[in-house]
């Protein structure tokens, strides 16, 4: 008896090993014979994006885009190391000396830094640059303060301490958030200055921390008198309260897709390593957002081998076709100088 | 010998030699990719109090500091709470609830790290900034531990966190500890008159004393190890407060939170500088718990 029932466990382990090895068998073939694939990692702030083209790439391109979301650094380390086809920053590669040095940079998507805050009763507070720097600063530590005051003429400030919040891993939003503050501040370009991760002053224990997108929000909603930075999709979709904030040209402006296409619209042409900086764009743009930023997409000059002409054909595609996704997201469609630029300077470059 | 015992013996020595090596080769690897960063900042890198990235310049200081407040806190704590559940759960339950305390204190163990870390912000933070930590500092308030408490996310938080995840491993092994006390020498003390409590405190936790210790060690190591749970509940605090009240951060915490998004040519050797240190304390810790394990039982030999 114990031989027969030990046969039939040796005949069901065979049985269920032959249909394990015939399934993946039929995946791996299956995914061999419908085209291409190309894979990409790096910066969270763009994730929502190319996460809605995976779907579109498919059935345009016949290719099968993977994205992992492991942070504007993962990205470029990641690219770096050619782990990946393409590598997504927030920040330009100079944020990262020594990494992908023989790379094509380009940006391909444009959006928006939201200032969010827990004041409740008080939707849409007007807020500066140099007036953000000091409160991150720790120079001014109360909500009533005049210089807050002054800013918002007619609305009633609580005596309620600022808890400055900044996020604790590296992120491209730090980076945004944080070139913002050196514009307006030289206290700040002097002193923590710009960078995905920086040393954010303590406010004697007031200034708090948060883990992702997702622990500065949940931080920011836990502590009234809070104020903090998330992207704008993450914000509204959310229901985080943000703020509207002085431009260089003395108006406050709400991140929409209209003000970060204003801010779009002060640089339309890429510098020689394809970086475009939109942050406090001039009194020239009275609608502008200040606090927006061009996202990057890092490729490798050489080695690509066969991936090459994918990779063009995705980029130049995520560049025209792909910027109609973003509006729904609050990426606004790039400039057309920007495009062009990208098409003539940048994807040519992507060789074999 | 006989081929079965010479390939048990071969397969044995080589899966125990295998995880000597493993240790060994991660020891090694950290240790190599630290060295740019104590080229460049030596021993002064553990208490210097500092992390700027945009400038380079890194220190350990303000998390050695938070990693021994928060674990020692922890085990404070905890260790009287898991010595009473292993108690209850042994000498004291009624039958009838003994089955499901002690399968919910071992679920307490099963909960993921990330899922803690999430309860900790959202629902257990704001509940000790509101109610718990005013009144820790309204009687305590004379010792700057317990100053003012003005923001969820804290060093004290995070103590608490970890001490619920450090309560489980405790508590079951003193529990098996106590339930190994041989009955009669707990007989005898009743039948010589003792109380129960006299009983419990004269016998079985005079008996199981090492090996609580060595239990409590187990709950130390698990709380300087624990990373997730705690960067989301400590606040990325950066400076070096004595209030427990405040946010802080640990060496766990911090290599967590940076691993991924480094910048500046020197974070990456920085954060491993940090793992180092932490690997010393676990070594320490590790080794404490060997040594106090191998007393106890050249002790309970001569008995």
């Amino acid at each position: 008896m114990p031989r027969t029932r030990l046969k039939i466990r040796i005949v069901l382990v065979a049985a269920l090993a032959g249909a394990l090895v015939a399934l993946t068998a039929t995946v791996a073939g299956a995914s061999r014979l419908t085209g291409t694939h190309l894979s990409g990692a790096g910066s969270t702030f763009v994730q929502p994006l190319v996460n809605k083209w995976i779907s579109p790439v498919k059935s345009q391109l016949g290719t099968a885009l993977t994205y992992n979301g492991v942070g504007s650094t993962g990205g470029v380390t990641a690219i770096d190391s050619r782990g990946v086809d393409m590598g997504m920053s927030d920040a330009p590669l100079s944020q990262f000396p020594g990494k992908c040095t023989n790379c094509v940079q380009m940006p391909w998507a444009l959006a928006g830094t939201a200032v969010v805050y827990n004041l409740p009763s008080l939707p849409y507070l007007h807020i500066s640059g140099p007036v953000l720097a000091q409160m991150f600063n720790c120079t001014i530590t109360k909500w009533n303060a005049p210089a807050i005051k002054a800013l918002n003429p007619g609305r009633t400030l609580p005596n309620t301490t600022i808890f400055p919040v900044h996020r604790t891993d590296g992120s491209g939003t730090t980076y945004n958030f944080t070139d913002f503050l050196s514009k307006v501040s030289s206290a700040w370009r002097n002193g923590p200055g710009t960078g995905t991760s920086v040393s954010w002053p303590s406010c004697g224990g007031n200034a708090l921390g948060g883990s992702h997108s997702s622990g500065v929000s949940g931080v920011v909603k836990g502590q009234v008198g809070s104020i903090g930075y998330v992207d704008v999709y993450y914000a509204k979709s959310n229901s985080l309260q943000y703020m509207d904030v002085k431009n260089a040209a003395g108006k406050y402006i709400q991140p929409t897709l209209a003000s970060f296409k204003a801010a779009g619209s002060s640089d339309t042409t890429p510098n020689s390593n394809g970086v475009i900086s939109i942050v406090y764009p001039s009194a020239s743009f009275p609608t502008a957002y200040p606090i927006c930023t061009y996202t990057y997409v890092d490729v490798q000059k050489t080695g690509n081998g066969s991936q090459a002409p994918v990779i063009r054909k995705f980029l130049n595609w995520a560049i025209h076709t792909g910027q109609s996704y973003g509006p729904a997201l609050l990426f606004q469609p790039l400039d057309p100088g920007v495009v062009t630029w990208d098409t003539n300077n940048a994807i040519p470059h992507i060789g074999s | 010998m006989r081929l079965g015992d010479f390939v048990l013996q071969g397969v044995a020595g080589a899966a125990a030699f295998a995880s000597l090596g493993l240790v060994a080769l991660i020891v090694i690897e950290i240790v190599h990719r630290a060295r740019p960063a104590y080229s460049a900042f030596g021993f002064s890198f553990v208490y210097r109090v500092i992390w700027d990235p945009v400038h380079d310049v890194y220190g350990a200081g303000s998390y050695l500091f938070g990693t021994v407040i928060t674990s020692f806190g922890a085990l404070l704590l905890a260790a009287p709470l898991a010595i009473g559940i292993g108690l209850f759960l042994s000498e004291l339950a009624p039958k009838g609830i003994l089955a499901p305390v002690t399968a919910l204190v071992e679920t307490l163990a099963a909960i993921p790290s990330v899922v803690i870390g999430l309860w900790g912000l959202i629902v257990l933070a704001p509940f000790l900034r509101d109610h718990v930590d005013p009144a820790l500092h309204s009687v305590l308030g004379f010792i700057p531990l317990f100053g003012q408490a003005a923001v969820g996310p804290s060093l004290f938080t995070a103590i608490i966190v970890l001490t619920i995840m450090i309560l489980p491993i405790i508590a079951s092994i003193s529990r098996e500890l106590f339930l190994a006390v041989p009955s009669e020498l707990k007989e005898g003390a009743l039948g010589l008159g003792a109380t129960r409590w006299q009983m419990v405190r004269g016998v079985s936790l005079s008996y199981s004393r090492s090996g609580i210790a060595a239990a409590m060690i187990l709950g130390l190591g698990r709380a300087l190890g624990e990373a997730i749970a705690v960067t989301q509940v400590i606040g990325g605090g950066t400076e070096i407060l004595w209030n427990l009240f405040t946010p802080g951060d640990t060496l766990a915490s911090k290599i967590a939170a940076n691993y991924q998004g480094t910048s500046g040519l020197l974070e990456t050797p920085a954060l491993l500088y940090l793992a180092t240190i932490l690997l010393v304390f676990s070594l320490i810790t590790s080794v404490l718990a060997q040594l106090i394990v191998r007393h106890a039982a050249r002790q309970h030999g001569a008995q």
